[in-house]
């Protein structure tokens, strides 16, 4: 029952309806900034060579068409979802048809791997019944074991492209840890060259350093799931300085799996923050209005 | 409607939710670790997240294609191999670069796609796969690449 309820804490439904808002509008930025040479791939299907998923749900080729309607649908249901109005319907309809973008977009020989965590996050997200609606589900602290279990799920997804990205180096290898010896920075470099990275190629013992730095981390990373507060924010600190680090020198960088990492932060306590700041605010305003009264009082009693 | 207070309301989830929830969360953690000991990429999202996985050794040569292209204007350039470029990805190109060799003509898209995407800039009227090798001698580049023509198209107008 423990370790039943470790999947399903209770959490606010305020950070549901965040990252309803975020994540939806992120892929309709995913689609015309990362993903996107799907609408390309139906007008010119050559390469296309379906993935399992689509060969297992016998997904039509792409074509103008099929694209064109994914890409409509996918842009109208994104953005009622992020009002947090009716999200649940919309949730349903962008999980599979972004399921599907996504597929089209990496039928074609290469696969990207950072989108994980956010194509499992559409998938959750709808499973939650919101308690309010529109704007003031933001502020919605009723807290949630479905709730719990949606998050819990983005939060494994985030963490497993880490840890399993160290697997799949240890497998490479013939289940050896040699990849933090070898020249993999040095041959990413050289196949992508830009400025910092070609700086880099000087000194090998650095990208060696980086190396190890970023295997151990990988491995370590579950251990944020069971860190708690500034422990685990120091924790998602690390690997987005990691990202930084991989886009300074490799022009990576695994947006899609950057923005799941809100996942971990209380974003339901943003709304009593806010109220919070303004009542203060309020208040003060009320002070200095009322020692602005009590001068005049003085000043027309003198 | 659910107003704030000091004890905010805990809404649990049924027997039966739970056990569906944990279920699907453990099943989906088993497909992941499958996909990860012995699944390839084919099996996204549950692929092995393979990304700069292999050990490159010290010693290795570093294969970079790319493609060249003759243009209308007499003008030899390298093909912007992106999709704002060709509307093709260089990792495309790699990818299919053996089935590329067997058939050149499939190099006829990206003489269409960039033509389609660049109407008024010189056309291309052959293109070259190329492959570019980088030597490296102890973890270290060692000279400028060597180049190799891989497969030659006399672009179709």
């Amino acid at each position: 029952m423990k370790i039943a309820n470790w999947f399903t804490p209770t959490i606010a439904l305020a950070r549901i309806a965040w990252l309803r808002t975020v994540l939806y509008l992120f892929v309709i930025l995913d689609m015309h900034a990362f993903v996107r040479d799907t609408r390309d791939k139906g007008e010119h299907p050559g390469l296309y060579e379906p993935l399992l998923l689509a060969r297992l749900l016998d997904l039509p080729k792409p074509s103008v068409a099929n694209t064109t309607i994914l890409y409509v649908v996918l842009i109208v249901a994104c953005l009622i979802g992020a009002t947090n109005y009716f999200p649940r319907v919309a949730g349903w309809i962008v999980a599979p048809a972004f399921t599907w973008w996504v597929l089209i977009g990496m039928s074609d020989g290469k696969v990207d791997h950072d989108h994980l965590a956010l194509v499992i996050a559409l998938w959750v997200l709808p499973t939650v019944k919101a308690g309010s609606r529109g704007i003031t589900s933001y502020g919605d602290q009723t807290r949630s074991e479905a709730a719990g279990w949606a998050i819990r799920c983005i939060q494994i997804c985030v963490i497993a492209t880490y840890f399993l990205s160290a697997v799949a180096k240890l497998r490479s290898a013939g289940w050896v840890l040699s990849w933090p010896g070898s020249a993999v920075l040095t041959w990413a470099i050289v196949r992508r060259p830009h400025p910092v990275g070609e700086w880099l190629l000087h000194y090998p013992w650095v990208l060696h350093v980086m190396q190890w730095v970023g295997i151990i981390g990988e491995f370590c990373s579950p251990v944020i799931l069971w860190l708690k507060g500034r422990w685990q924010l120091f924790g998602a600190l690390f690997f987005l300085g990691f990202h930084a680090a991989n886009t300074a020198i490799l022009l990576i960088h695994f947006l899609p799996t950057v923005v799941c990492w809100l996942a971990f932060a209380p974003l339901e306590r943003i709304a009593p923050w806010f109220q919070a700041r303004r009542s203060d605010r309020d208040a003060g305003k009320a002070e200095d209005q009322a020692e602005h009264g009590r001068q005049a009082e003085q000043e027309a009693g003198a | 409607m659910v107003t704030q207070s000091q004890a905010p309301d805990v809404v649990r989830v049924g027997r039966v939710g739970k056990a569906v929830r944990v279920l699907v969360a453990v099943a989906g953690i088993g497909l992941l670790i499958n996909g990860s000991v012995r699944a390839s990429d084919d099996a996204w999202p549950f692929g092995p997240m393979s990304q700069y996985a292999m050990s490159v050794p010290d010693d290795a040569k570093i294969d970079y294609t790319r493609v060249s292209a003759v243009t209308d204007a007499g003008t030899t350039v390298d093909v912007p191999l992106n999709i704002e470029g060709a509307g093709v990805a260089r990792a495309e190109i790699e990818a299919r670069a053996g089935e590329i060799v067997k058939d050149p003509s499939l190099l006829q898209q990206v003489a269409d796609g960039w033509a389609r995407k660049h109407p008024d800039q010189p056309k291309y009227v052959k293109l070259e796969l190329i492959r570019d090798t980088t030597q490296l001698v102890k973890g270290k580049v060692e000279g400028p690449p060597t180049s190799q023509v891989l497969a030659t198209w006399e672009v179709r107008r």
